[in-house]
């Protein structure tokens, strides 16, 4: 029981649980080549959104539609990407209809 | 006299068929060109600490102070007339520390630039960015930030 509580206690502590914020990062650019219009705009019906760490499909749905409720637009949009709706990644390019 | 006649003949049809392939592997090379020229491709990526107004590098480096304005200049070749460039930058394990998005139109090559900036401080570490061109991976590149 000790050793397994010394186990246990040492894998708690572990100082890598906690990742840095970037949140507050900012970001921004600009390019000698001319803007392409509508750069939103990529297969034509809808716009993408990239996934960034703390999203959820309600919190997407929330920003772009005004309503959480209507994360399953979302989802049945991508679902060749996301196979379980409670776990997007950071990074994923979601089609948002 | 048969046998100079079949020989004749058999010698202008394998000429024949060597000048018909040929023909046609030009035509191609043809096809592939026009394609080739609707892509771009990154060139080369630069970092560093301040962009000119032709959006290249003053004094490239890949280490930074944790309160640099962190400044990448990507060279690019081709032309298009609709190219999304995104630049990734993750921290260490992969964790994404900024992804943001340019789409341009270049009608030959062309510098992007993007920057990255944090109030309070970058973490020191090792970071990567990585530049994506219509989604795909194009380039890489490390770099780090120290106290």
């Amino acid at each position: 029981m000790g050793i397994f509580d010394g186990i246990l206690g040492k894998k708690g502590n572990t100082p890598s649980a906690a990742k840095p914020d970037f949140s507050n990062v900012q970001s921004g650019g600009s390019s000698t080549a001319p803007a392409a219009p509508e750069p939103e705009v990529t297969n034509g019906s809808g716009k993408t959104y990239v996934v960034v760490s703390g999203d959820s499909l309600s919190k997407i749905a929330k920003r772009e539609y005004g309503d959480a409720s209507k994360w399953p637009r979302i989802y049945e949009a991508n679902k060749d990407l996301i196979k379980d709706p409670n776990l997007i990644y950071p990074g994923q390019e979601l089609k948002v209809p | 006299m048969y046998k100079t006649r079949l020989g004749t003949a058999m010698l202008v049809l394998t000429l024949a068929s060597v000048l018909s392939t040929a023909c046609t592997k030009r035509n191609d090379n043809a096809g592939t060109t026009g394609t080739a020229g609707s892509v771009i491709r990154v060139s080369r990526i630069d970092l560093g600490r301040s962009v000119s107004a032709d959006k290249t590098i003053g004094g490239s480096t890949d280490s930074f102070k944790p309160n640099d304005t962190i400044y990448a200049s990507i060279a690019t070749e081709g032309s298009a007339p609709a190219a999304t460039l995104k630049a990734r930058w993750t921290y260490q394990d992969g964790q994404v520390v900024n992804e943001s998005t340019q789409t341009i139109a270049p009608t030959g090559d062309a510098r992007t630039e993007f920057h990255v900036s944090k109030p309070d401080g970058w973490p020191a570490g090792k970071y990567k960015l990585e530049v994506l061109v219509n989604g795909s991976s194009a380039a890489t590149k490390d770099f780090e930030v120290a106290p």
